[in-house]
């Protein structure tokens, strides 16, 4: 099972963003960055940490 | 030569870009629940079960290397809009640098200019509040002017919505001879720093007026010329 699939596809296309605003800094790159990539690697974290919590749990580890 | 802080940006926000997105595309392909059975993985010095391993890269795939890329995107930000030519892509902020450079305006910018009374940075020395709350304050202004650029949801001539806070002149001119020297600068000097009277309302306009930046007026062509 593929447990992280769209999790890393959020973070693959923010890692694109902010790859093409370093190399390529503008007022759009910087508005794409800020609020389109920023949260998309702050849902990918939050539904990453979900995802161990609930495994730990599901271990009785926490 | 000398290495400036854009190269350490290129290159550590390209690394750690690229490591993510290969880290990413590898996480997305592993199917967790065979990895029981998989020999184990060499990973730097050390062997690890593959369970392990997986876990491991998509714990970096997906919290280590999204931190450093963020952080390093946000200096780059932060770095970049200290710079005069950063205000200058916007394309509402060109009548506010060109006529700063412009060595025949007599503008309070243009004298600042001009007269190299402000080595560098020019823009953001006037225009952001020092100290961490000040400047915090100033990057989410930046944000928001971000949002309504990008979005073409203001209108030209722009306003200022904030009032400028005089704190950012006598950072530089109270205390000096010439400032001192000024009996009224003595008599209206709680009303200076309450901001309740500002400096302009004696020094004069800062920047074109709203009649000048506004479209369609004699001075907007030349106000708009592509930033130099």
């Amino acid at each position: 099972m593929r447990l992280l699939h769209w999790e890393c596809w959020c973070a693959f296309i923010g890692f694109a963003i902010t790859l093409t605003f370093v190399l390529f800094p503008g007022p759009y790159e910087m508005a794409v960055f800020t609020f389109v990539a920023q949260p998309l690697f702050a849902i990918a974290a939050v539904s990453y940490l979900c995802k161990v919590f609930l495994d730990l749990r599901s271990r009785k580890l926490v | 030569m000398r290495i400036d802080y854009i190269h350490l940006v290129y290159l550590f926000g390209t690394l750690f870009c690229l490591l993510g997105i290969s880290l990413c595309i590898r996480t997305a392909r592993t199917r967790f629940g065979k990895l029981q059975d998989a020999p184990p993985v060499s990973l730097w010095i050390t062997r690890l079960p593959a369970e392990s391993a997986a876990k491991l890269i998509a714990f970096g795939a997906l919290i280590v290397l999204p931190a450093g890329a963020v952080f390093i995107a946000n200096y780059h930000t932060f770095e970049g809009v200290h710079e005069v030519g950063g205000c200058a892509s916007c394309h509402v902020m060109r009548p506010m640098v060109n006529d700063m450079q412009d060595p025949n305006s007599g503008t309070l910018a243009a004298r600042h200019y001009k007269n190299k009374w402000i080595a560098e940075n020019q823009c953001y020395q006037c225009h952001s509040d020092y100290g961490f709350s000040g400047n915090m304050e100033a990057k989410m202004t930046g944000f928001r002017h971000l949002a309504r650029y990008t979005t073409h949801t203001y209108k030209e001539p722009i306003t200022a919505r904030v009032r400028f806070n005089n704190q950012n002149c006598l950072n530089c001119h109270q205390g000096t001879l010439k400032f001192e020297a000024v009996q009224s600068h003595h008599t209206a000097g709680s009303r200076l720093a309450s901001n309740e009277m500002i400096c302009l309302n004696c020094h004069g306009q800062a920047h074109p007026t709203s009649i000048q930046r506004t479209p369609g007026s004699a001075d907007y062509s030349r106000l708009m010329e592509p930033f130099r």
